[in-house]
C-alpha cells in the first residue's frame, strides 16, 4: 500500500513536468503543424540562463523570471527567424513536407553544441531553491518533497494561466481561429502570423518552466532533458496533440504509468516501456483522447 | 542489358578502389572505410524516404541492431564474419518489418516522433542487459587479413576490402530495387497515395516493405561500423541518427548517387572542425563541440535554402538557364 502511494506521488510530480512539455509541443503543433524537436533545446538553453542566473545572485526566483523570459524570446526568435523563412522557400519535393521537422532537428542540434561551447558538456549542479527531502507523516517518509510541491504548483500555475487565455481572452479566441482555420482568420481580421509566433512564445516559455522545475533533481548538461522530449511527445500523442486538456492528462498518465512500471516491474524499463505505451496510443487510438471533437473546445 | 552494363560499373568501380586502397595512406584508407558505411546508412534513408515517402530520425537504432546481433553471434556461436553480416542485416530488417507494421499507418509527425524516440531509447538498452556489456561494449572483430597478402597489407586496408565489397553488393541490391517494379511503386505511394491505392498498389504492404529493406540495409551498415570501430551505445545513439538524417538531406534524399556526396561531407566535418579548433585554440569546448555546430548548421541552411539538396537546385538552375 504504502509503495503504491510512493509510485502515485512520485508519478504525479513527474507527469506534471512531462506535461508542461506536452503542452508546448502541442501549442506549437496547433500553430505552426510543425513537432517543435528544438523544444528540448530551447529548454535547456533557458535552464543554463537560469542556472547561470541562480549561481550569480542566489535567487530562484529572479532565476526563473529570468530563464522563462529567456524560453519566450528563444520561441519568439524561432519562430521568426527560422520558421517564417523556411515556409516562405517552400517547394514541392520528397523533403519539403519533412523540411520543418528536420529543420527542428538541425536546431537541436546547434543549442547544443553552443551551450557545450559556452557552459562545457559537463555535468552542473542545479542547486534546489527548497528541501528536496521527502515530507514526513508520524514514522512514515513519503517520496514527496517541497521541491515536488513546488514542481506541482509551478505547473499547475502555467496551466491555469493557459487555460484562463486560452478560454476567456480574446487572444486565446485567435489563437484557436488561427489554428483551426486560418484562412477564415486571416478574413476577420486576425494577424495569422504575429498569432504563432504567439504560440511558439508560450509554447517557449512552457518548456523553460517544465526545464527549471525538473533540473533541481538532477545536474544539468546540453543533453538532458533529451528524455523529456521523448516523454512530451508521447505525453502528446496520447492526448491527442491537439488538445491542451488532452497534453495535461497523458502526461499525468504517462508520469504515473511509469512510476508504476519502475516501481513494480524495474527501472531498466523506463525506455522500452514508454515506446510500448506510445505504440499502443498510436495503434489503439492514433486521434488521442482528447482528439476530434474535443479539440476544439480545449 | 541495361542492368548487366550496371553489374559492370559495379565490379568495375569496386575493382578501382580496391586497387587505389594500395596505393594511398593509412588514414585515408580508413576514412574510405567509413565513406562507404555512411554512404550505405544514408542509401537505407534515401531508399525510405526520397521512394517510398516515410521518414525515419531512427535509422541509427536499426544500424545498433546490426551491429549488436553481428557481434553477438561472432562472439557466442563463432560464425565467420560473412554470416554475422548476414545476421546484422537480417535481424535489422526484421526489427525494421515489426515497426514499419506500425508505422505504415502513421503520417509524418508521428512517424518522425516515434522513430526518434526509438533513436533516443534504444541505445540505452546497452546498460540493461549483461550479455550487452553496457558502456564498454562489445568486441567486434574482422580478425587479421590473410597473410599471402604480404606483409604490407595492413588492418586498415583489410577493413576497407571487407567494407568496400559489402557496401558494392548491398548498393547494387539498393540500385536494381529501386529502378524495379517496387521503386516504381514507391514512388507512386510517395507522389500520391490515393492514386497508387486506386492503380492497385497495396499501400501498407509495400510501405512496410520499404521499411524492412531500410531496416535491412542500415543494419549492415550498423555491423560494417561496428567493425572497424567498436560496437557500444554511444556510438550509436542519437548522434549517428542524426548524422544519417544530415547526410541524406545534404544528398538530396532522392538520389541514390548523392549519398556518396553526403558520406564525404560527413566524414569531412571533424577534420575540418579539427583545423579550426585548432586555430581558436583548441580548447576541450570547442574541440568537442564544433563538428555538431558545423554539421547542424550544415543542416538547417540545406533545409532552409535548398529543401530537395544542392544538386537537384543545380539542376534546376541549369534548366532554367536553358
Amino acid at each position: 500500500m504504502q509503495q503504491a502511494i510512493n509510485a502515485l506521488l512520485i508519478g504525479i510530480s513527474n507527469g506534471f513536468i512531462y506535461s508542461l512539455m506536452a503542452l508546448a509541443l502541442v501549442l506549437v503543433w496547433r500553430s505552426t503543424r510543425v513537432i517543435n524537436f528544438a523544444q528540448a533545446g530551447q529548454a535547456i538553453l533557458s535552464t543554463y540562463i537560469a542556472y547561470e542566473i541562480v549561481t550569480r545572485t542566489d535567487n530562484f526566483i529572479l532565476a526563473f523570471i529570468g530563464g522563462v523570459l529567456a524560453g519566450a524570446l528563444v520561441g519568439a526568435v524561432v519562430e521568426i527567424l527560422l520558421m517564417r523563412t523556411l515556409f516562405k522557400h517552400v517547394s514541392d519535393g520528397p523533403v519539403a513536407a519533412l523540411a520543418p521537422v528536420i529543420a527542428s532537428l538541425g536546431l537541436l542540434g546547434l543549442i547544443r553544441s553552443v551551450i557545450g561551447m559556452v557552459w562545457g558538456n559537463d555535468q552542473k549542479p542545479f542547486f534546489p531553491p527548497v528541501s528536496t527531502n521527502g515530507f514526513t507523516f508520524g514514522s512514515t517518509t513519503v517520496p514527496f518533497s517541497r521541491m515536488n510541491l513546488l514542481i506541482v504548483l509551478g505547473a499547475a500555475t502555467v496551466m491555469i494561466i493557459f487555460t484562463l487565455i486560452f478560454q476567456k481572452s480574446n487572444l486565446g479566441l485567435a489563437l484557436r481561429a488561427a489554428a483551426f482555420q486560418p484562412e477564415i482568420a486571416r478574413l476577420a481580421g486576425i494577424r495569422v502570423g504575429a498569432i504563432r509566433t504567439t504560440g511558439w512564445i508560450f509554447a517557449g516559455a512552457a518548456g523553460a518552466v517544465a526545464g527549471i522545475l525538473i533540473s533541481p533533481n538532477d545536474a544539468i548538461t546540453p543533453y538532458s532533458l533529451d528524455s523529456l522530449l521523448i516523454f512530451g511527445f508521447v505525453a502528446a500523442v496520447i492526448g491527442g496533440l491537439e488538445s491542451l486538456i488532452g497534453a495535461v492528462v497523458g502526461g499525468l498518465t504517462l508520469g504515473i504509468g511509469l512510476s508504476f512500471i519502475l516501481t513494480y516491474i524495474g527501472t531498466s524499463l523506463i525506455f522500452p516501456a514508454t515506446f510500448v505505451v506510445l505504440a499502443l496510443a498510436l495503434i489503439i487510438r492514433p486521434q488521442g483522447l482528447f482528439g476530434s471533437k474535443a479539440a476544439r473546445n480545449a | 542489358m541495361h542492368s548487366l552494363r550496371r553489374l559492370f560499373l559495379f565490379i568495375f568501380s569496386t575493382l578501382i578502389l580496391l586497387a587505389l586502397s594500395l596505393k594511398i595512406e593509412e588514414l585515408r584508407v580508413y576514412q574510405g572505410a567509413q565513406i562507404a558505411i555512411y554512404a550505405l546508412g544514408i542509401s537505407s534513408i534515401v531508399l525510405l524516404t526520397g521512394y517510398s515517402g516515410q521518414v525515419s530520425l531512427g535509422n541509427g537504432a536499426f544500424m545498433a541492431i546490426g551491429a549488436y546481433t553481428a557481434a553477438l553471434t561472432q562472439i557466442h556461436w563463432h560464425l565467420p564474419l560473412f554470416f554475422t553480416f548476414v545476421v546484422g542485416t537480417f535481424s535489422a530488417a526484421l526489427a525494421g518489418a515489426i515497426l514499419g507494421g506500425g508505422a505504415a499507418r502513421l503520417s509524418g509527425p508521428y512517424l518522425a516522433g516515434a522513430t526518434l524516440a526509438l533513436a533516443v531509447g534504444l541505445p540505452t538498452l546497452a546498460n540493461q542487459f549483461t550479455i550487452l556489456n553496457g558502456e564498454t561494449g562489445l568486441d567486434y572483430t574482422s580478425g587479421t587479413p590473410p597473410t599471402w597478402f604480404g606483409e604490407s597489407f595492413t588492418l586498415y586496408k583489410w577493413f576497407f576490402w571487407i567494407v568496400l565489397v559489402n557496401v558494392m553488393l548491398m548498393m547494387f541490391f539498393v540500385r536494381n530495387i529501386t529502378s524495379s517494379r517496387y521503386g516504381r511503386t514507391w514512388k507512386a505511394l510517395r507522389g500520391n497515395p490515393v492514386a497508387a491505392q486506386l492503380s492497385g498498389i497495396q499501400v501498407g504492404g509495400s510501405k512496410v516493405l520499404a521499411f524492412t529493406i531500410s531496416a535491412g540495409v542500415a543494419g549492415l551498415a550498423g555491423s560494417l561500423l561496428g567493425m572497424i570501430g567498436f560496437v557500444g551505445p554511444t556510438g550509436f545513439g542519437l548522434g549517428l541518427s542524426f548524422a544519417l538524417v544530415t547526410g541524406a538531406v545534404l544528398s538530396g534524399v532522392t538520389s541514390l548517387a548523392g549519398s556518396m556526396l553526403g558520406a564525404v561531407v560527413l566524414v569531412a566535418i571533424p577534420e575540418l572542425a579539427s583545423v579550426i579548433a585548432h586555430r581558436l585554440g583548441d580548447t576541450e569546448r570547442v574541440t568537442s563541440n564544433l563538428p555538431g555546430l558545423i554539421m547542424s548548421t550544415l543542416l538547417i541552411l540545406t533545409v532552409l535554402f535548398t529543401p530537395n539538396g544542392p544538386a537537384e537546385q543545380i539542376r534546376k538552375h541549369k534548366a532554367r538557364k536553358q
